[in-house]
């Protein structure tokens, strides 16, 4: 089960045409289940656009992309699949600014079936694990950059994805407080055993995966 | 968290904002409610005037107002009556010498389409032991309300001796209740004093129709008050009547009864401009509002739909937030709205309008509002369950 690929492209292609841009030139990659991998590369190199495709924020324009077994070329509406497979973590927070910690890491169980009492619950123990359970009725303006993109991984976790995509995390922070984040996120993907992308520019931070893919200008390098 | 309590934080992040797409419809449903008060109210009160009370037109002689037809006046002397008077007879009578005989009332009583014709006759007197000219007008007590008087003080005349008295007249001559009258050789008990709102007939004095023929030696009337009984139009009785008796002709009050309802007509339709002008501010105002609420939070929006909100929940949350506004805004409205024609009321600016309470007009305010509410909420939503996510993740 643990050798299954959870993400399988072929020969993708997505062209920005008003730009004349072309983000990804025919991308082959495959991860397995529970890997932990970064994607590495300059700016502008495509990686968050790959990273978009896999979680069916975006869609390609030609070749393949099938992720937890959904084929992510179909035209169809994918929120349900981002909801249940997919925790995303962005280099901004993106925490809602007048809501709690606690009701930002619930947001995305509105979208579930889970009781009032189910969501609170959940994200008591997520800002726990997250060593904010003391900070769970702050609101984010009152809290440092690193504890907010703690609330944001917790806010990732809390349908229980299988796969985080987290596009440049510690792209904010500095690197006390982005260590502090990278290894979080090591500790989360070995207890939850889910599958991790990790996208950055920064050797040093694209070393702590254990495998590490190197793109430059829309290609997959290495 | 509930869905809705995110609803109703969402209102109060931006307050400055969130208050003024409230004044907004709040004064859409002021308006409506305070158009319709008003409107209704005069449509009410006209209405009331119109059915309540006065006949629709007057029957009279077709020579009716010919000069001297009747000949000189008597020993009246001089008199203000305001036009019912002419012919004389008796010593101290000026009475009709042109008469509607008693046969002609009774045929025009069972025309089809009469609610009811009531006979009046006018004559002019004075009052024994005065030199003062007095209108005495004979008419029915069932009939008083044909001809606009109400008695404001006592009763209605119910016998022959009983006579009731304008309040110009009574006090002019400084009777009242209780008091006697001498006219001719006869002796009357005032029973009551009334207003017409007319001056002239409010200088008048009246008693039973037969009384007043029997003291005239008259045996009918100067002219027929007539109403047309619901359904029929008191134009075309009207013309019926001069149409069958060629000798009659009538005086309508009708010209005035078209112009009030013109006037209604007018205020209603006026109103209608306002509101739908009010209604068009307010709805720009809620779209404007939630337009700029929905472009504040695109990288938001873009983060909802990145963490699996579908496009249903996003439209659900950007017509609650707005439908929530809306009905603050409708409860702020409709207090103003009262508040508004209440103090126009009081202040004598609309005097004389009753106000029309209803619980439509409540229920059109409130419809009103949440519509805008919708309405005004459903393309900011559309526009927001419609963002690319990664482009409102790119959105600085
Ligand atoms: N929505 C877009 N419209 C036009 N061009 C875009 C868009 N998104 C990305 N691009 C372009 O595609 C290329 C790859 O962008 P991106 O995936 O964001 O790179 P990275 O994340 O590696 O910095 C860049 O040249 C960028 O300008
Ligand atoms: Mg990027």
């Amino acid at each position: 089960m643990n050798n299954e690929n959870i993400v399988k492209i072929e020969n993708l292609i997505k062209r920005y045409d008003q730009a004349g841009v072309i983000a990804l030139d025919g991308i082959n990659l495959e991860i397995k289940k529970g890997e932990f991998v970064s994607i590495m590369g300059p700016s502008g190199s495509g990686k968050s656009t790959l990273l978009n495709m896999i979680g069916a924020l975006d869609q390609a324009d030609e070749g393949s992309i099938l992720v937890s077994g959904q084929n992510l070329m179909e035209k169809k509406d994918f929120s349900s699949f981002r909801s249940k497979e997919i925790g995303f973590i962005f280099q901004l927070h993106n925490l809602i600014p007048n809501l709690t910690a606690s009701e930002n890491v619930q947001i995305p169980m509105l979208q579930t079936d889970a009781s009032d009492e189910e969501m609170v619950k959940r994200a008591s123990e997520l800002l726990t694990s997250v060593n904010l359970g003391n900070r769970k009725d702050q609101v984010p303006t009152k809290l440092s950059g690193g504890e907010r993109q703690r609330i944001a991984i917790a806010r990732a976790l809390v349908n229980h994805p299988s796969i985080i995509l987290a596009d440049e995390p510690t792209g904010a922070l500095d690197s006390k407080m982005g260590d502090i984040i990278l290894e979080l996120l090591r500790v989360i993907h070995e207890k939850e055993n889910v599958t991790l992308i990790l996208v950055t520019h920064e050797e040093y931070v694209a070393e702590k995966a254990d495998r590490i893919i190197s793109m430059m200008d829309g290609k997959i390098t290495s | 968290m509930k869905f809705r309590s995110l609803i109703i934080k969402n209102i109060f992040r931006n307050k400055s904002r969130s208050i003024l797409a409230i004044i907004g419809i709040a004064i859409g449903a002021a308006a409506i409610l305070g158009l319709g008060l008003v409107t209704d109210g005069l449509a009410a009160s006209t209405q009331q005037a119109l059915t309540a009370g006065a006949a629709d037109f007057t029957v009279l002689p077709s020579s009716f107002g010919g000069h001297g037809s009747g000949g000189g006046f008597g020993g009246g002397g001089g008199f203000g009556g305001s036009s019912a008077f002419n012919g004389s007879s008796g010593a101290s009578f000026v009475s009709a010498g042109q008469t509607i005989d008693q046969s002609t009332l009774n045929s025009i009583q069972q025309m089809p389409g009469v609610e009811t014709a009531a006979g009046v006759l006018r004559s002019a007197t004075e009052i024994n032991g005065t030199s003062q000219p007095l209108t005495l007008l004979g008419i029915d007590g069932q009939d008083l309300s044909l001809d606009d008087v109400q008695v404001t003080n006592g009763t209605a005349f119910t016998n022959s001796t009983q006579i009731i008295l304008g309040t110009t007249a009574a006090t002019g001559l400084n009777k009242t209740i209780g008091d006697e009258i001498g006219i001719d050789n006869q002796t009357f008990t005032v029973v009551g004093i009334y207003e017409t709102g007319d001056y002239m007939s409010d200088r008048g004095a009246i008693i039973s129709l037969s009384t007043l023929q029997n003291l005239t030696n008259t045996t009918g009337v100067s002219q027929i008050l007539v109403k047309a009984s619901n359904g029929t139009s008191p134009t075309s009785l009207s013309s019926q009547i001069t149409q069958t008796y060629t000798n009659l002709t009538t005086s309508t009050s009708l010209s005035g009864f078209n112009r009030e309802n013109n006037g209604i007509q007018t205020i209603e339709s006026g109103s209608w401009a306002i509101t739908l002008l009010v209604l068009l501010v307010a709805g720009v105002m809620v779209v404007a509002t939630m337009m700029k609420s929905v472009s504040d939070r695109t990288r938001e929006i873009g983060v909802l739909k990145a963490v699996g909100w579908n496009k249903r929940r996003i439209l659900l949350l950007i017509i609650g937030e707005s439908m929530i506004l809306a009905s603050i805004a409708t409860v702020i409205g409709l207090i103003i709205g009262v508040g508004a024609v209440e103090a126009l009321v009081n202040s004598h600016i609309l005097h004389g309008i009753q106000l029309a309470f209803s619980v439509n007009l409540v229920l059109e305010a409130v419809g009103v509002a949440l519509f805008l509410g919708i309405v005004g909420g459903i393309y900011p939503a559309y526009r927001a369950s419609r963002l690319a996510p990664t482009e409102a993740l790119r959105y600085e």
